[in-house]
């Protein structure tokens, strides 16, 4: 990865750690101080290399791991910050990147009902908690929207 | 990626078909902290397969399911 790219990606992030939401490509051009397009080019480069997950249509972030850019099921609270992840593992991945103790909501697939779990140092309160990976790792980026 | 009430919900929702591979929650959050930990560190590199796979070892993640292929 170029060092641009890096830089690019790292501001990404960091910015979408600061706002507590995806950052537009603007928001991140003008954090950079480069132009618009740059941005949307090198974000294109980043969802290549698997760094970042991009809406083509919207021309913005879908994802940027554990993070999501949408609402979704899976719902993180950290401090009074709320979070959407885009899936289970990543859920688990929020409280993980930011260094803190986190809250995750979601519904159970196969019964609706609500499945709520303390993260603290790691260390999930709920034992019974069972997590399903449906698709092997090998292809995980063919379709990493449906894994 | 889907996180049920428990292995019994998990089971019932697949109705028969075969089942992907299955973590507890300790085990899973142990997994999402060794990918994603690193993730907002300021010298943050991209990943390698190598170093990924080695994650999924060092959970003890063998199983030919983990195999990050290559």
């Amino acid at each position: 990865m170029e060092r641009a790219d890096l830089e690019l990606r790292n501001t990404t992030y960091r910015q979408f750690a600061n706002l507590g939401r995806a950052p537009s490509a603007n928001e991140v051009a003008d954090a950079l101080g480069v132009s618009l397009q740059a941005v949307q080019e090198g974000w294109e480069r980043l969802h290549e290399a698997h760094a970042l997950v991009l809406d083509h249509e919207a021309g913005e972030l879908l994802m940027a791991n554990p993070f999501s850019g949408r609402e979704t099921n899976y719902i993180v609270y950290t401090g009074d910050r709320r979070w959407f992840a885009n899936c289970a593992w990543d859920a688990f991945g929020i409280g993980a990147a930011l260094g803190v103790d986190s809250v995750i909501e979601t519904d159970c697939p196969d019964c609706a009902d609500p499945i709520r779990l303390t993260v603290t140092d790691g260390v999930p309160d709920d034992g019974d908690s069972t997590f399903h990976v449906l698709v092997p790792a090998a292809r995980w980026w063919d379709d990493i929207v449906h894994t | 990626m889907l996180l049920f009430r428990s292995e019994e919900h998990l089971n019932r929702w697949l109705a028969g078909r075969a089942p992907g591979a299955v973590l507890s929650a300790r085990q899973l959050s142990d997994l999402a902290t060794a990918w994603w930990g690193d993730r907002l560190a300021s010298d943050w590199k991209p990943h390698t397969r190598e170093q990924n796979q080695r994650i999924l070892e060092g959970l003890g993640l063998i199983d030919p399911f983990w195999n990050l292929g290559p």
